[in-house]
């Protein structure tokens, strides 16, 4: 029997259906955008969720943050490090757990947010050495940026089966096999689910382009970081999200982001600080 | 000249060229021969590496030390070689990169041979 060829938008719109965003991350993004409303009113949405309120909490009084456990109700957490941070962290949170239930014959989704959340947490530390503002949206476009992936195992998870054993045969990067077999690859799906759910673009462009940061033309440098990130957590085999092997480097991206090699140490080091930590709150049974 | 990590940094090598911070503001001067507090102050200014003049090639500092022999170093080298396959190692950060990863597998695995 001849399978048709799969198709990208017909895959996200499905996934759209099926898949949505808590009603929070709307009514966080409106009450950040609306001018009339309060710091209060922020924070009582947030707070309003206990599991969320929960996790941004212990995240806050992580090794990320290093604040020495001083975080201890969300307003503290709104002040220090501010209302759009906290909503690009429980974005992160409330994706994760728009995720759970996907069957794990394919990928292994303690192994897929590993490999995630792993990226997030070295794009974090990068854009911190570049000096970034606004780090945390960083971090959320690391845990963001291999979702279509999931979507693929739901949506055509024979085809997706097929690749991954051929890739891991092969060498070939899964994305480029992907590319080849069906015009896109998982980073448009990703990119495609981003932009249904009205992530703003500055955390979407990345995301869609990860595998390709020269054509992020909106946001090239946040681009860029986001591919290295993804090679560095390949590189140290810290989870997997279907892709055994490590992804080529895009050298224009490297050149632009104007990082010392020599930095590359400090960053693994700064990484394992923080991995487990962050791993053990975003990622536990509850979570399941 | 050539790159030094500063962490390998040492007291009595003479700059090559100015160490300048993320802003290009002037650290020290090229010709500035270092002492211990010049090494200290890159450090808290977060500088990765300097330019060290008589240094010829980037230092590549081996993996192996005298503790890992090259019989557990070879088969983890090859190993992981193949998970960069499609990396290319002449490029300095990738370089850097497996040199790194090439590390922590070996510390990890003696971690482990050592309970």
């Amino acid at each position: 029997m001849r399978r048709a060829k799969p198709n990208l938008e017909h895959i996200v719109n499905n996934a759209t259906t099926v898949y949505s965003l808590p009603l929070i991350h709307d009514r966080l993004t409106q009450a950040i955008n609306n001018p009339k409303a309060s710091f209060a009113d922020i924070t009582t949405i947030i707070s309003e969720d206990q599991g969320l309120s929960f996790r941004i909490l212990k995240l806050a009084n992580s090794p990320m943050f290093g604040y020495h456990k001083n975080i201890d109700t969300i307003t503290k957490a709104a002040t220090i490090i501010g209302t759009q941070q906290l909503r690009d962290l429980s974005l992160a949170i409330s994706v994760m757990g728009v995720f759970k239930g996907i069957p794990e014959e394919l990928i292994n989704m303690t192994s897929f947010w590993q490999h995630s959340i792993t990226c997030g947490i070295v794009a974090r530390i990068l854009a911190t050495c570049r000096r970034e503002a606004n780090v945390e949206r960083f971090f959320v476009s690391g845990v963001l940026h291999d979702i279509g992936q999931l979507v693929l195992c739901t949506a055509i998870p024979e085809e997706l089966a097929e690749l991954i054993m051929q890739c891991r045969d092969s060498g070939q990067p899964q994305y480029q096999a992907q590319h080849a077999a069906w015009g896109f690859d998982h980073s448009n799906v990703s990119g495609e689910m981003l932009s249904k759910w009205k992530i703003p673009l500055i955390i979407a462009e990345p995301v869609a382009n990860h595998h390709s940061p020269s054509k992020a033309v909106t946001y090239p440098a946040e681009a860029a970081i986001l591919h290295l990130s993804d090679l560095i957590t390949h590189a140290l085999q810290a989870g997997c999200s279907g892709e055994t092997h490590v992804p080529p480097l895009d050298e224009q991206a490297w050149d632009l982001l104007d990082i010392p090699a020599n930095m590359l140490g400090t960053i693994l080091k700064q990484t394992d600080a923080q991995l487990d930590e962050t791993m053990a709150i975003l990622f536990d049974k509850g979570h399941q | 000249m050539g790159l030094v990590a500063t962490e390998k940094l040492a007291e009595g090598l003479v700059l090559a060229s100015d160490v300048l911070d993320r802003s290009g503001r002037m650290l020290l001067a090229s010709g500035v021969e270092l002492t211990t507090r010049h090494i200290r102050m890159l450090m808290a200014w977060g500088i990765a590496e300097a330019d060290i003049a008589g240094v010829d090639v980037p230092q590549q500092q081996p993996v192996a030390s005298s503790k890992v022999d090259d019989a557990l170093l070879q088969p983890m080298e090859e190993e992981l070689k193949l998970i960069f396959s499609n990396v290319d190692l002449e490029h300095p950060a990738m370089a850097e990169l497996f040199r790194l990863c090439l590390l922590r597998k070996v510390s990890g695995e003696t971690r482990q041979a050592q309970p």
